[in-house]
C-alpha cells in the first residue's frame, strides 16, 4: 500500500518511473544482482597547474613521503598512485590553457577556430570524444553495466560561458558537454521535483485552512468542488510525509541547503554539496562515470575562505621567488587536495550496495590539471594522480615515468574497464599502447 | 397540401398561445395535451422519457433551434425512424408540439435547468497571466522606445575584447552579411564586435524557436536581467554572467552554422533580449537572428516585433497543465483533478525558483550583508501575497502567513520562496470568484481584471478600489476604458476572435500543390498575419464597428500574397488593398478563413456551411446521424462542388440539417480552396444563389458572399450570438446566469452604440463585474 501511494505520488510530481528503483535502492527493486563488483571512474579537475616542488614525491616506488600539497591525502596513501613524467604532447591550435583543458581528456588537437587566447593561434572546440564519455559509452553499451545516466558531469564555480577554457568533456568533435555547477539543478536532474518537500509541507496547512474558510456559504456543487480540492491536498500531504519517512532508511537523497547562492564565497559549501551528490549518484548506481570540474582553466577564483584575496590565475603567474605568492598557491592547491580527500572519505564511508566492502575500493579517481606548472605554462609533467581501486592498478606507490604521452594513460583507464581500445586521441601519440599500471 | 395548411394553423396557434400565455398555466396546457402520451408510446423508447437520449438507441439529447414548423415537418417525414408513416399529419403535429415545449426549444431547456454562475478555478491562461503579474515591476523611466534593437558597434583587439565603441544606432533586424568587409565606417574589417539590446515582443502564447546563424561567434540572452559578464567585454573575464539561451561563441572554422533553442513565452508581452556577436580575423562575417512563433514559419523578427525598451525579466509559469474544459465552448476551470493540482504544484515550485534567482532585483537587496535585507524581503513577500489575494492583507494574515513563515524559515530568502508557494497554491488565488475576504470594491476590481486581462488587478485598479471609487458606475466604466488600452486586453481580444471564428484549433492548411502550386507555409503564415491586422484594424479603430468585420472589403497583402489574390503590391510589408464589394466581405471571405474551411484541392461548402451555421449564426447543429466521408474521387469529375455536395446529402435524413448547411455554404462557392475568387468551376458558371430558412421560418435569398455578409451583419440572432460568445469568453460563465434578459439587454446596447465592439466589451465588463455585489456605503 505504501509502495503504491509512493509511486503514484512520485509520478504526480513528474518523476519518471525509472527513477524509482534508483531512488529507493532496495534490494528487491534492483536489477539482477551483478556478481562482479561495479567499476567506477571519477575525474577531478583543478586549474592553473601545481607547484612541482610541493607536489611530487621525491622517491619512486612504494616507499615514499607525501609532500605538503598531498598531505590531505595521507589517510589514503595506500591507495594512492602518483604518475610523474606524463606529458600532454598534443600541440596544435589554441593557447596552453585551452590545450590544457580541452585536449586533456580528448588527447587530440583542437579545431582551428575563432577564440584567441593569450598566445598561439585561435582555436575552436576539441576534435573528438573525451575519455570519460568514451568509457561511459562502453559501459552503457553492455547490459550488465548500463545505468540510467551513464555519466554525470559536476562542476564547482564554472562560469556560464561555453568556450575552450570552460569545457573538458566532449561527446565528440564540436560537442562540448557543460558541467552542472548548481547543486539544485543537479538534484533536479537526478531526482526530479523532490526538492522543496519541506517547503511544500510547511504551507499545506495554510492552504487547507484557507480552503475551509472559503467553502462556507456555497452551493452544494461548488462545495463539492472545494471538498475534492481539499482531499487531493490531503493526499499530497500524506504522500510527502510518507516519502520523508521512507527515504531515511536507504541511500537518502542528500539534504541541500535551500538557501545557497552560487557566489564565490560559497564555493567550499557547494563543493561539498556536489561531492555528496556525486557519491549519492554512484551509490544509487545512477552512473558509473563522473567528472568534477573545479572552475575552469585560467580560473581566477579568489579563495577568501583561505585568506587568499588574489585571483588564482594571477598568482599562478608569479615567479618562483615570490614567496608570498607561492605560499598562497600552496594553500590553494592544498585546498583542492582536501576536497579530493573528502571525496575519498565519502566513498570509503559508503558501503557497496551489494554489501561487500566500500565504494572506494571499486572506484578509481583521477585528479587532473591543465598544466604542469602555472608560471611557465608547461604541458609536461601534468600532475596526474590516481586514488581508489577496481581497475587492477597497483596502488600505494609513486611512479616516475620517462616522459610518456598522456594518451597512453587514458588508454590504461579504458583497458581497466575492459574496453581494449587500440589508441585514443591522436593516433601517433598512442603508440606504445596503454601504460602498464598493474 | 392538407398537411401544409394544418401546419400553418398549428404554427399560428402556437405562436398566439406563446404570446398570450405566460407562466406555468400555459406551459402545462402545452405539455399535457395529446402529444405527451403519443410521445411516450412511440418515441420515448429511443429518445428517453425526457428526451435525454437512450444508450444503444439515439444517444443524443433532443434539443435544438429549429422552428416548430421545421420540427413538425421532420417528424412527419422521418420519424419514427423504422417506419415514418406511423406518425404523420395531426399526430405528428401534436408530438412535435409536445417535444418542442417540453424539452426541445431553447426556452424549454432554460426552464428545465436554469444556468447558474458556477464555481471555477483559474483557467490555464488566467493562471499564467496572473502568476506573471504577481511579480510585475513598474516600468522604468526610459526614453520612449522605438521599434528595432539598440546596436553598439565595437572595434575589438586581442582576446576578443570589445575595445572601443565606434557607433550606436538602431537596427531593425539582425540579418547581416558583412562579407570580408567592415560593418560600418570606422570599424575595422578584421575583427569587430556588435551588441544588440532591447526587447522581443511575443504576440501569441506557446513555444517559440529561436536561432542564430553565423560562421563567427554569437550569444543570445533572453528574458534575463543582464549581468556584467553578459556584456562579453573579454573572453577571459571573471564577471558574473547568466547562462545564454544560445551559446554559439565558439566557431571551429569559418563555416556557417545554426544553433537553436526552444522556449515557452506568453503572448502579449515583451522580453529583454541581448545578442552579442564578434568576428575574429575570419575570412567572412555574417549573422542572422530568426524566430519561429507558434503557428508560423522561421523568419527574421523585424520592426515592431522588436523594441529598444530594455525591460525586466518576466516570471513565466512555463510548466505544462492539463487542458481546460471546453465542453460549453469557452474554456472553464471547472475540472478539479489530481493532474491539475499536480500541475499547480509543479508550477509553484518552478516559479519560486525563478523568483529566487531575481530576488535581488525585485527586492532592491544589493548584497547578503544589506542591513535592511529582512525588511525588504518581508515587503516583497507581503506584496506578492496581496496581489495574489487581490486585496490588502489583514493584520492576522500578516502575522500568521507572513510573520510565522519568516520566523520559521532558515533565512528570509527561503521564507520568500515559501510565501510564493502559499500565494500560488492558495484558494484565494486559484478561486477568485470566492469572496475570500475581499470587500465589494476589491471583488469588483478582481472581476474587472479577470474579465479584461485574464489576470490580477494592477496597482492603479487596486488604488481605485482602496479609495472606494469602484462603487461608482461611471468610474468603473472609465477604468474599464483605461484597461482596454493595455496590451493584455488586446491579447485577450484577438484570442477571442480566433475562438469566435473557430480558428483556434490546429488545422493543416497545406494544400495539394498540383492544384495550388504557390500556396506554401510562408503564404499561410502571412495570411494569418493579414487576418490579425484586419481584425485589429476594425476593432481598435474609433468606430470599432462589428459590421465592418463582415462588410469591409479590404485585405492586407504583401507582394507574395497579392500575386495569389489578383492584386499588385511591392515589397514584403503588408499594405491595405481594397477590393470590389462584390468580391470581398470582411472575415467571411478572408482567404485565411476560407482556406481553413476547404479541402486540399477545392472549396468545402459543407465545412463553410457548418461554420456559418454554428459560429456566425449561433445555431445548434447536431453531429450527423451517420458519419459520411466525402469521396471526391468516386464522383463524376464533371460536376461542380455544389452539385457533388447536393447529390451526396440528398437523403431526407441528411437534408434535415443540410438544408441549412448547404444553403449557407453554397453562397461562398465563388471562392476556391485557398480563397481565390472564381467565376467558373470546371468551365461552368459558379452558382452561388441559394435560399436560406431562418429560425423563424422565413426564407431569405442569398446571392453570393456580399448578400450573405449583409444578412449575417444585420441579423439580430447573429448579433446576439456574437454578444453571447464575447460575454462567455470574457467572463467564462453562462450568460443567462446573469439574468434571462442579459443577452437581449446587451444586444440592445450594442445596437444603440452602432455596434461598437469596444463599447460592448466595456459594457459586458461593467455588467459582469458588479452583478450581485452589494456596494458598501461610500
Amino acid at each position: 500500500m505504501n509502495e503504491l501511494s509512493r509511486r503514484a505520488f512520485l509520478k504526480d510530481l513528474g518523476l519518471p518511473a525509472s527513477a524509482l528503483s534508483f531512488l529507493y535502492g532496495l534490494p528487491s527493486l534492483q536489477a539482477q544482482a551483478d556478481s562482479s563488483p561495479k567499476k567506477r571512474l571519477i575525474i577531478m579537475f583543478s586549474p592553473n597547474g601545481t607547484l612541482p616542488g610541493q607536489f611530487w614525491p621525491d622517491a619512486s616506488g612504494e616507499d615514499f613521503i607525501l609532500k605538503s600539497i598531498m598531505e590531505p591525502l595521507a589517510p589514503h596513501k595506500d591507495s594512492l598512485l602518483t604518475l610523474k613524467g606524463v606529458h600532454n604532447k598534443v600541440g596544435g591550435d589554441g593557447d596552453d590553457h585551452m590545450k590544457g583543458i580541452s585536449c586533456l581528456l580528448t588527447a587530440r588537437k583542437l579545431h582551428r577556430g575563432n577564440i584567441q587566447g593569450g598566445g598561439h593561434t585561435p582555436a575552436g572546440w576539441a576534435s573528438g570524444i573525451s575519455i570519460d564519455q568514451e568509457i561511459a559509452n562502453f559501459l552503457q553499451s553492455r547490459k550488465e553495466t548500463k545505468t540510467r545516466f551513464g555519466s554525470l558531469e559536476f562542476g564547482v564555480a564554472v562560469p556560464n560561458r561555453a568556450d575552450p577554457w570552460t569545457r573538458m568533456s566532449y561527446a565528440g568533435s564540436n560537442k562540448p558537454i557543460a558541467p552542472i555547477d548548481d547543486p539544485h539543478q543537479m538534484l533536479q536532474k537526478m531526482y526530479g521535483q523532490m526538492k522543496d518537500r519541506e517547503s511544500l509541507v510547511s504551507i499545506l496547512d495554510d492552504v487547507a485552512a484557507d480552503l475551509k474558510s472559503v467553502s462556507l456559504k456555497l452551493a452544494k456543487e461548488d462545495k463539492d468542488m472545494l471538498e475534492e480540492h481539499m482531499s487531493l491536498i490531503r493526499q499530497v500531504e500524506k504522500g510527502l510525509v510518507e516519502a520523508e519517512k521512507e527515504s531515511s532508511t536507504v541511500h537518502p537523497q542528500p539534504e541541500l541547503d535551500p538557501n545557497i547562492e552560487l557566489v564565490n564565497d560559497n564555493t567550499p559549501k557547494i563543493s561539498r554539496m556536489q561531492i555528496d551528490l556525486l557519491v549519492n549518484g554512484l551509490a544509487n548506481d545512477m552512473m558509473r562515470v563522473a567528472t568534477l570540474q573545479f572552475m575552469r582553466s585560467v580560473g581566477q577564483a579568489r579563495m577568501r575562505w583561505l585568506g587568499v584575496n588574489d585571483g588564482h590565475h594571477s598568482l599562478s603567474h608569479k615567479p618562483d621567488k615570490d614567496k608570498s605568492a607561492q605560499d598562497k598557491l600552496l594553500k590553494i592547491n592544498k585546498w583542492f587536495a582536501g576536497e579530493l580527500g573528502y571525496l575519498c572519505k565519502r566513498l570509503k564511508e559508503t558501503p557497496e550496495p551489494s554489501g561487500e566492502g566500500n565504494m572506494f575500493d571499486n572506484t578509481t579517481i583521477m585528479w587532473v590539471n591543465e598544466l604542469g606548472k602555472g608560471n611557465n605554462h608547461t604541458l609536461e609533467n601534468i600532475p596526474f594522480t590516481l586514488l581508489g581501486g577496481g581497475l587492477g592498478f597497483k596502488m600505494g606507490r609513486s611512479l616516475h615515468l620517462s616522459g610518456v604521452n598522456h594518451n597512453r594513460l587514458l588508454m590504461a583507464l579504458a583497458h581497466g574497464f575492459g574496453h581494449h581500445i587500440k589508441g585514443f586521441g591522436e593516433h601517433k601519440l598512442s603508440e606504445g599502447g596503454p601504460l602498464d599500471l598493474a | 397540401m392538407r398537411n401544409l395548411k394544418r401546419n400553418r394553423i398549428y404554427k399560428v396557434t402556437i405562436t398566439l398561445l406563446l404570446f398570450l400565455c405566460a407562466g406555468s398555466f400555459c406551459y402545462s396546457l402545452e405539455i399535457n395535451g395529446l402529444g405527451k402520451p403519443m410521445y411516450m408510446k412511440q418515441c420515448s423508447s429511443c429518445h428517453g422519457d425526457k428526451g435525454e437520449g437512450v444508450k444503444g438507441e439515439y444517444e443524443e439529447a433532443l434539443f435544438g433551434d429549429w422552428s416548430l414548423s421545421k420540427l413538425t415537418r421532420y417528424v412527419i417525414k422521418s420519424m419514427p425512424d423504422d417506419d415514418p408513416d406511423l406518425c404523420v399529419g395531426d399526430d405528428a403535429a401534436q408530438v412535435a408540439k409536445y417535444i418542442f415545449n417540453a424539452f426541445y426549444s431553447p426556452q424549454a431547456r432554460l426552464r428545465n435547468s436554469p444556468p447558474r454562475i458556477e464555481l471555477s478555478h483559474l483557467t490555464n491562461r488566467q493562471f499564467r497571466e496572473s502568476v506573471s503579474d504577481l511579480f510585475r515591476q513598474p516600468a522604468s523611466d526610459e526614453p520612449a522606445p522605438e521599434p528595432g534593437l539598440s546596436a553598439s558597434y565595437y572595434n575589438s583587439k586581442g582576446m576578443n575584447k570589445k575595445d572601443s565603441l565606434k557607433n550606436r544606432r538602431i537596427d531593425h533586424k539582425i540579418d547581416f552579411d558583412f562579407g570580408s568587409g567592415s560593418p560600418l565606417e570606422g570599424v575595422k574589417a578584421e575583427q569587430f564586435s556588435i551588441a544588440w539590446e532591447g526587447s522581443l515582443r511575443a504576440e501569441s502564447t506557446g513555444f517559440y524557436g529561436l536561432r542564430l546563424t553565423t560562421p563567427n561567434g554569437a550569444r543570445l540572452y533572453l528574458n534575463v536581467n543582464i549581468k556584467e559578464g553578459d556584456k562579453n567585454y573579454r573572453d577571459d573575464a571573471s564577471k558574473e554572467s547568466n547562462p545564454p539561451l544560445i551559446d554559439a561563441w565558439v566557431s571551429s572554422g569559418n563555416k556557417s552554422r545554426t544553433e537553436s533553442a526552444r522556449v515557452f513565452l506568453q503572448g502579449g508581452r515583451e522580453y529583454p533580449i541581448r545578442i552579442d556577436y564578434f568576428k575574429y580575423k575570419e575570412s567572412t562575417g555574417s549573422i542572422r537572428f530568426e524566430w519561429l512563433p507558434p503557428n508560423a514559419v522561421w523568419s527574421v523578427p523585424t520592426g515592431d516585433q522588436l523594441s529598444t525598451r530594455k525591460g525586466n525579466q518576466l516570471i513565466l509559469a512555463k510548466t505544462s497543465f492539463p487542458p481546460d474544459d471546453r465542453s460549453l465552448g469557452y474554456e472553464r476551470g471547472s475540472d478539479i483533478s489530481k493532474e491539475w493540482l499536480s500541475a499547480v504544484t509543479r508550477a509553484s515550485l518552478d516559479v519560486a525558483e525563478q523568483v529566487d534567482s531575481i530576488l535581488g532585483y525585485i527586492s532592491g537587496v544589493k548584497s547578503k550583508d544589506d542591513p535592511q535585507k529582512s525588511e525588504k524581503l518581508i515587503s516583497v513577500a507581503m506584496k506578492v501575497l496581496e496581489r495574489a489575494y487581490r486585496r490588502p492583507l489583514t493584520e492576522q494574515e500578516k502575522e500568521q502567513s507572513i510573520g510565522l513563515i519568516f520566523a520559521d524559515s532558515e533565512s528570509p530568502e527561503v521564507a520568500v520562496k515559501r510565501v510564493v508557494l502559499l500565494a500560488i497554491k492558495s484558494p484565494h488565488f486559484l478561486y477568485p470568484q470566492l469572496p475570500g475576504g475581499k470587500t465589494p470594491s476589491y471583488q469588483v476590481a478582481s472581476r474587472m481584471a479577470l474579465g479584461l486581462w485574464d489576470s490580477i488587478p494592477d496597482d492603479v485598479l487596486i488604488g481605485a478600489a482602496s479609495d472606494g471609487k469602484l462603487s461608482n458606475q461611471d468610474y468603473i466604466r472609465s477604468e474599464a476604458e483605461r484597461m482596454l488600452e493595455d496590451t493584455r486586453a488586446r491579447s485577450k481580444v484577438i484570442d477571442f476572435f480566433y475562438h469566435w471564428l473557430d480558428l483556434d484549433l490546429e488545422r493543416d492548411l497545406m494544400k495539394d500543390d498540383k492544384v495550388y502550386p504557390d500556396f506554401d507555409e510562408y503564404k499561410i503564415s502571412d495570411l494569418r498575419r493579414s487576418m490579425n491586422m484586419f481584425i485589429e484594424d476594425v476593432v481598435w479603430s474609433e468606430k470599432s464597428d462589428y459590421r465592418d468585420l463582415l462588410l469591409s472589403s479590404h485585405i492586407y497583402l504583401n507582394q507574395g500574397l497579392a500575386g495569389v489574390y489578383g492584386k499588385s503590391v511591392e515589397g514584403d510589408e503588408m499594405k491595405r488593398v481594397d477590393f470590389e464589394k462584390t468580391e470581398r466581405s470582411g472575415l467571411l471571405t478572408h482567404p485565411y478563413l476560407l482556406s481553413h474551411f476547404s479541402y486540399s484541392y477545392n472549396s468545402s461548402p459543407v465545412h463553410r456551411g457548418v461554420f456559418l451555421t454554428r459560429y456566425m449564426l449561433g445555431r445548434t447543429l447536431k453531429p450527423p446521424p451517420q458519419a459520411v466521408s466525402f469521396e471526391n474521387q468516386n464522383l463524376d469529375p464533371g460536376l461542380s462542388m455544389r452539385e457533388k455536395i447536393t447529390h451526396v446529402t440528398k437523403d431526407s435524413n441528411c437534408m434535415a440539417c443540410h438544408e441549412i448547411i448547404n444553403s449557407l455554404g453554397f453562397s461562398l462557392e465563388n471562392y476556391d480552396g485557398i480563397g481565390r475568387w472564381r467565376d467558373t468551376e470546371n468551365n461552368k458558371r459558379v452558382d452561388s444563389f441559394t435560399q436560406f430558412e431562418t429560425r423563424a421560418g422565413d426564407l431569405v435569398n442569398l446571392r453570393g458572399s456580399r448578400s450573405l455578409a449583409q444578412f449575417i451583419a444585420n441579423d439580430s440572432n447573429a448579433q446576439k450570438n456574437f454578444v453571447q460568445n464575447l460575454f462567455e469568453y470574457m467572463i467564462k460563465q453562462p450568460i443567462q446566469a446573469y439574468g434571462e434578459n442579459t443577452v437581449d439587454d446587451l444586444h440592445a446596447y450594442f445596437v444603440k452604440s452602432n455596434f461598437s465592439c469596444k463599447g460592448l466589451i466595456v459594457e459586458i465588463l461593467c455588467l459582469a463585474s458588479t452583478k450581485g455585489i452589494k456596494q458598501e456605503e461610500s
